[in-house]
């Protein structure tokens, strides 16, 4: 299976932080691969590396064999990203973001799209309510629509459910399972473990900016272990280190 | 109460020191006082061209439009603060969450940058010119005068703008009626009487006559503007969710033969949608030069001829500049970073927006010089104007990328800034005075702003995006 993603002893400090300490990391074409880890741990930098966003201060990354630190606007052209926390602009409205960001990435049948997006997840009453008015989950689902909407081989998305009803984050589960079903790639950052444990075929566990484990969810489950108290005593172990 | 204040000045502080460091941000009332020190040395050998009295009249006109740009950024800043930190960040928005009014957090709020811009500006000023005092042959109650009616130069300033902009929420039309009125009344004033308005400025009329009465009364008027304003000031409305046509497409269609189109389109919707361009288009610009206007016009006998409307030029023209940061101030480069757009894109973008908005200044001023009744020199004074904007425009997005207004705080920025715009300054101050058709040769200009602007977007793409 070629490699989607390919990070080799990448580490990234802001000043006295270090968020990534020499991260080597492999993501296979067409998995679900899960990002875990506490709070702080680099997962947000992780995504941001990768995307060309930020620069790594040392090691280097190729996503679909482009050099992330050197050709982050070409990354960036073939992925799509759910940010951390940033909104869409305030003063458009839902459709008038979505197409924005399809006159930014040159779509040329962003308005069809768009309304498939309204419908899968369910917010076609508010496409003329301004970004700033909506609620943060209704805003949650517009930053997931504005990711997939150019139907990107690969997915790199931080925290996709975090302010989802539970109704939402089924459909948005079951998307995500069908997505990597036909070739593509999803790069998912998450606390949630169960829903890591449901539809990830491989993870990967942060602590303090370094790698602890990354493999197959197979692996796990062959074990007879299941991912909640592997990660517990995997980030325990590491606080006591 | 004082636990608020004292968090928001505080919290103002930390929103500076953190963004270029403390001690680049500690060393900016330094540098003023630095500044001014200097200068002092100066004025014996100015007033041989320049009446001492002009000079004077000069830094109160400076403190006044300090005061007008402080306290619109303070009001307007709000929007833009609220975008770039997220409502929940900032303590003005977070204090909502606790049993206080709102009026009450805004009194504490204008407090706040009274107290705040008074010791980053107003005393280093003060304090520079009466610490050169037993150099340079001033008398020590002159300076310590000087400080006090520059403070309140800036007060009232800052109090206008205030209560203007407290009457901006209620009424777009009852605020934009009282600046007009004022406008014409103090030109129909100057007209009647012969007396420019501006020689009645309180605090400069404070400072060549001082009595205790004139004190009182300025400073009485200062406390019941302050009062008004915090009684007319309006809590936001909320919850009011309208719905809008989607116009983005069509316009950024209509926009097409401009690069970056959509961005560019994205910008102006938000702009009008937030009445952000309309407010700084008041606050920022028509209110300060207007009342500028009526300052520099008593240079007018130690300037040539067709000086006045030069000088006036270049400093709208600098003024006009800042338009730059009313187009990158209130958005971050977050929501961006996810598409493909690099920096110097966003840069590029801002710029093309910026220079649409130039309209503004080019018609401003030709309608000034066609109503001070030289209409002939509209085309130079226009050209001037917007060289000279450009110009600076594009130094601040080499030297701050898209974070223009809080870097202008950080020493070595602010003095290249100065440094690189007083040479254009002078030089076109120079020719215009010789000749006002000299004025048009500020066309060259062009050249070295795109050389900055160019070089903006290669600087600015080598570094990581603030705000991520
Ligand atoms: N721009 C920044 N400047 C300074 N420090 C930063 C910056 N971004 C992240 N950090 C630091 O880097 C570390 C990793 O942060 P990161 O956001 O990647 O964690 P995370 O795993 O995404 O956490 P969470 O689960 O809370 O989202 C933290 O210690 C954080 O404080
Ligand atoms: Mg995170």
């Amino acid at each position: 299976m070629a490699s989607v993603i390919e990070a080799r002893e990448l580490s990234k400090s802001f000043g006295e932080v270090t968020a990534l300490d020499r991260v080597s990391l492999s993501v296979g074409e067409g998995a679900l691969f899960g990002l875990l880890g506490p709070n702080g741990s680099g997962k947000t930098t992780m995504i941001k590396v990768l995307t060309g966003q930020i620069r790594p201060t040392s090691g280097s990354a190729t996503v679909l064999g482009i050099d992330a630190e050197k050709e982050g606007i070409k990354v960036r052209e073939r992925v799509g990203i759910i940010p951390e926390q940033e909104s869409p602009p305030s003063f458009l409205t839902a459709m008038e973001y979505l197409e924005f960001v399809g006159a930014v990435r040159k779509i040329p049948d962003i308005g069809e799209r768009a309304e498939k997006w309204f419908d899968l997840l369910e917010f076609r009453d508010k496409k003329d309510v301004l970004c700033k008015d909506l609620s943060r989950g209704t805003r949650q689902k517009l930053m997931f629509a504005q990711a997939f909407i150019h139907e990107p081989v690969l997915a790199l998305i931080d925290e996709p459910l975090i302010n989802l009803d539970p109704i939402m984050q089924d459909v948005v589960k079951e998307f995500l399972a069908g997505y990597v079903r036909k070739g593509n790639t999803v790069f998912l950052s998450t606390h949630i473990l169960e829903v890591a444990e449901d539809i990830c075929s491989g993870i990967a566990i942060l602590h303090k900016g370094k790698l602890l484990h990354s493999g197959p969810l197979a692996d796990l489950t062959a074990r007879g272990e299941h991912l909640p108290e592997f990660f517990l005593s995997l980030v325990r172990k590491g606080r006591h280190a | 109460m004082p636990d608020l204040f004292i968090n928001l000045v505080k919290e103002e502080w930390r929103t500076h020191s953190t963004m270029f460091g403390s001690i680049s941000f500690a060393l900016f009332p330094v540098m003023i006082f630095g500044i001014v020190f200097m200068g002092s040395f100066l004025v014996p050998f100015l007033s041989a061209t320049i009446p001492a009295g002009d000079l004077a009249l000069l830094a109160h006109a400076m403190f006044l439009l300090l005061g007008f740009m402080v306290g619109g950024f303070g009001l307007l800043g709000n929007e833009m603060m609220n975008r770039r930190f997220g409502q929940a960040s900032l303590l003005v928005y977070s204090a909502r969450s606790l049993p206080l009014s709102e009026r009450f957090i805004f009194a504490n709020f204008v407090l706040k940058d009274i107290v705040y811009y008074f010791f980053l500006w107003v005393f280093p000023f003060g304090a520079g010119y009466i610490a050169a005092s037993p150099f340079s042959g001033v008398p020590l109650s002159r300076g310590l005068l000087l400080l006090l009616t520059l403070s309140l130069a800036f007060l009232l300033g800052l109090c206008v703008v205030f209560i203007l902009s407290s009457l901006y929420v209620r009424s777009r039309a009852a605020c934009l009626l009282v600046v007009v009125c004022s406008a014409v009344a103090a030109t129909v004033f100057a007209a009647w009487s012969g007396t420019n308005p501006a020689l009645l400025f309180p605090p400069y009329l404070l400072y060549t006559a001082f009595s205790w009465v004139a004190l009182l009364g300025t400073v009485i008027a200062i406390a019941a503007m302050f009062a008004v304003s915090v009684l007319l000031f309006t809590p936001e409305s909320q919850g009011s969710t309208k719905t809008y046509r989607n116009v983005l497409g069509r316009l950024a269609r209509s926009l097409s033969f401009l690069p970056r189109s959509p961005l560019v389109a994205k910008d102006l919707l938000d702009l009008s949608r937030s009445g952000i361009g309309i407010g700084q288009a008041l606050f920022s610009f028509l209110i300060p030069l207007v009342a500028i206007w009526f300052f520099l016009s008593l240079l007018q006998n130690s300037l040539p001829p067709h000086g006045l409307i030069a000088i006036f030029s270049l400093t709208a023209g600098i003024i006009a500049s800042t338009i730059y940061t009313w187009v990158t101030e209130f958005d971050s480069f977050g929501p961006y970073a996810c598409l493909p757009v690099a920096v110097s894109t966003l840069i590029s973008s801002k710029m093309t927006t910026f220079l649409l908005l130039q309209v503004l200044p080019a018609v401003f001023i030709g309608a000034v010089a066609c109503i001070t009744g030289s209409p002939g020199l509209a085309g130079p004074a226009i050209v001037l104007c917007l060289s000279i904007s450009i110009y600076a425009a594009c130094v601040m997005a080499y030297l701050c990328g898209l974070s223009p207004s809080v870097l202008v705080y950080d020493v070595r920025v602010l003095f290249t800034y100065l440094l690189l715009d007083g040479v254009a300054l002078v030089l076109l101050a120079a020719l215009s005075f010789a000749n006002s058709l000299y004025g048009l040769l500020s066309v060259f200009l062009l050249v070295p702003a795109y050389l900055f602007a160019r070089a903006a977007g290669a600087r600015w793409d080598a570094r990581d995006p603030g705000g991520l």
